[in-house]
């Protein structure tokens, strides 16, 4: 197929935009990466740090992945005090029966089952009604120091001890069934847990002792 | 004489896309960002903003390559750069601007279907020299940007009584959810365009006034 000398400039035209802008993209992606990464990062430290206990570690550096069932797997991040001992974990929890699709919540929980504090991380859910578990502290704290035994894991409307907000039982509904999913999982994983964290400590050190 | 004819010339076209070709007053394009992120004052100002650069970058640009892009290849060639833009808009807020980003993510990648910003592209920044389309960008960016602010913040002087964040009728008030909710802002909306057309209304009586006026002293 033979184009004609229109064709070509109308091809080559096309061309040379998109080159051009695909190199300005490849250069303000390059030049943008580290600072996305870096704001990624300091999110997910002021979150973590919002739902563990006072800790001289850095929970995202001993960061270590839990497998679940199903292939899933979960990022835990522990806390420890300065002896190097473990006093709580925070990891991301997902309900995925809110109003409008899945929250996240991220959930700290003490070595001995008690929840520290939860936030969500993001959800979907109606502006004004159900966002109210980003915004009602005192609904969220609600949940701190409740355990497995102390507490009835479910809204008041459900005969539980947590409030639902006016015009919206589904979505605290939802955070409330997985902070309890939560607790669930940590008290069957707790010794596994516990091991984890030394293996991966140790793993740590005796990189750095290599590297020394 | 000519210094002070280019001078109104980029005033008219400054006013033309500020208010009365204003993209979303007279027109009622970009509806899917106004309507979306316009939950308050602040959400409405920076989705504005990125719009405006948006919009002055692809003026810029289309102005500057319009004598070397042939016309069949023209609408393709302008989304090309108003997408690249868009991405290189949202890279940034990603980067240095995280928290607005978290808030505004879904909506800036939309601005590419803005119809405002290739209607720009095509109806000035292709027929009309860099320093006219920067003027034409900047007016009806700031339009647009005007627009989302008042429609922002009088869902959230409504729906949640404050302003900015701040509070402004009290601790009492009882949150009107309506506002703040998608019918809202198309109730909203509607009242806000009702007032823009009284404003043009009255002024051009006024005009037609001033106008018929001057013929009576002329003819008397």
């Amino acid at each position: 197929m033979i184009l004609s000398k229109e064709q070509r400039h109308i091809a080559f035209t096309l061309f040379v935009v998109a080159l051009v802008t695909v190199s300005m993209l490849v250069w303000v992606a390059s030049i943008t990466k580290e600072p996305i990464a870096q704001a990624q990062r300091a999110t997910l430290h002021n979150n973590i740090k919002q739902v563990l206990p006072e800790h001289s570690n850095d929970p995202v550096n001993d960061m270590f992945v839990y497998p679940l069932s199903e292939g899933k797997e979960v990022q835990v991040f522990p806390a420890k005090n300065k002896q190097g001992d473990v006093i709580a974990y925070a990891w991301e929890q997902i309900a995925p029966d809110g109003y409008s699709g899945t929250i996240r919540i991220l959930m700290g929980v003490r070595l001995t089952g008690e929840v520290v504090a939860i936030r969500i991380t993001s959800h979907k859910e109606t502006p004004g009604l159900g966002d109210g578990i980003t915004k009602d502290t005192t609904w969220l704290s609600s949940f701190i120091d409740k355990t497995l035994n102390n507490t009835k894991w479910a809204v008041k409307k459900d005969g539980g001890d947590f409030d639902q907000f006016t015009g919206a039982t589904i979505t605290p509904r939802a955070v409330v069934k997985a902070v309890r999913q939560g607790l669930l999982f940590y008290k069957n994983s707790q010794a596994d847990l516990l091991k984890r964290v030394y293996a991966t400590a140790q793993a740590k050190s005796m990189t750095n002792e290599g590297a020394k | 004489m000519a210094s002070t004819d280019t001078m109104t010339n980029k005033q008219d076209i400054f006013t033309d896309g500020f208010w009365h070709h204003n993209a979303v007053f007279a027109q009622l394009l970009g509806m899917c960002p106004l309507l979306g992120v316009t939950t308050s004052a602040e959400n409405g100002f920076w989705m504005g903003l990125a719009t405006l650069l948006v919009l002055v970058g692809s003026n810029l640009i289309v102005s500057l390559v319009r004598g070397f892009i042939p016309d069949e290849v023209r609408i393709p060639a302008y989304i090309v750069i108003i997408a690249s833009l868009v991405t290189v808009v949202e890279l940034s807020m990603n980067a240095w601007m995280h928290e607005m980003y978290l808030i505004l993510g879904l909506f800036i990648p939309l601005i590419v279907v803005n119809c405002a910003i290739l209607g720009r592209a095509e109806a000035f920044a292709s027929k009309n020299n860099v320093i006219d389309s920067l003027v034409d960008a900047l007016g009806m960016g700031l339009g647009f940007t005007f627009a989302l602010l008042l429609l922002g913040g009088v869902r959230e002087l409504f729906g949640q009584g404050e302003l900015f964040g701040f509070d402004v009728f009290g601790a009492n008030y009882p949150d009107m959810l309506l506002f703040v909710l998608p019918p809202g802002a198309f109730i909203a909306l509607g009242f806000i365009l009702a007032g823009v057309n009284l404003i043009n209304m009255k002024r051009k009586a006024k005009q037609e006034a001033e106008l018929a006026q001057s013929k009576a002293e002329v003819s008397g």
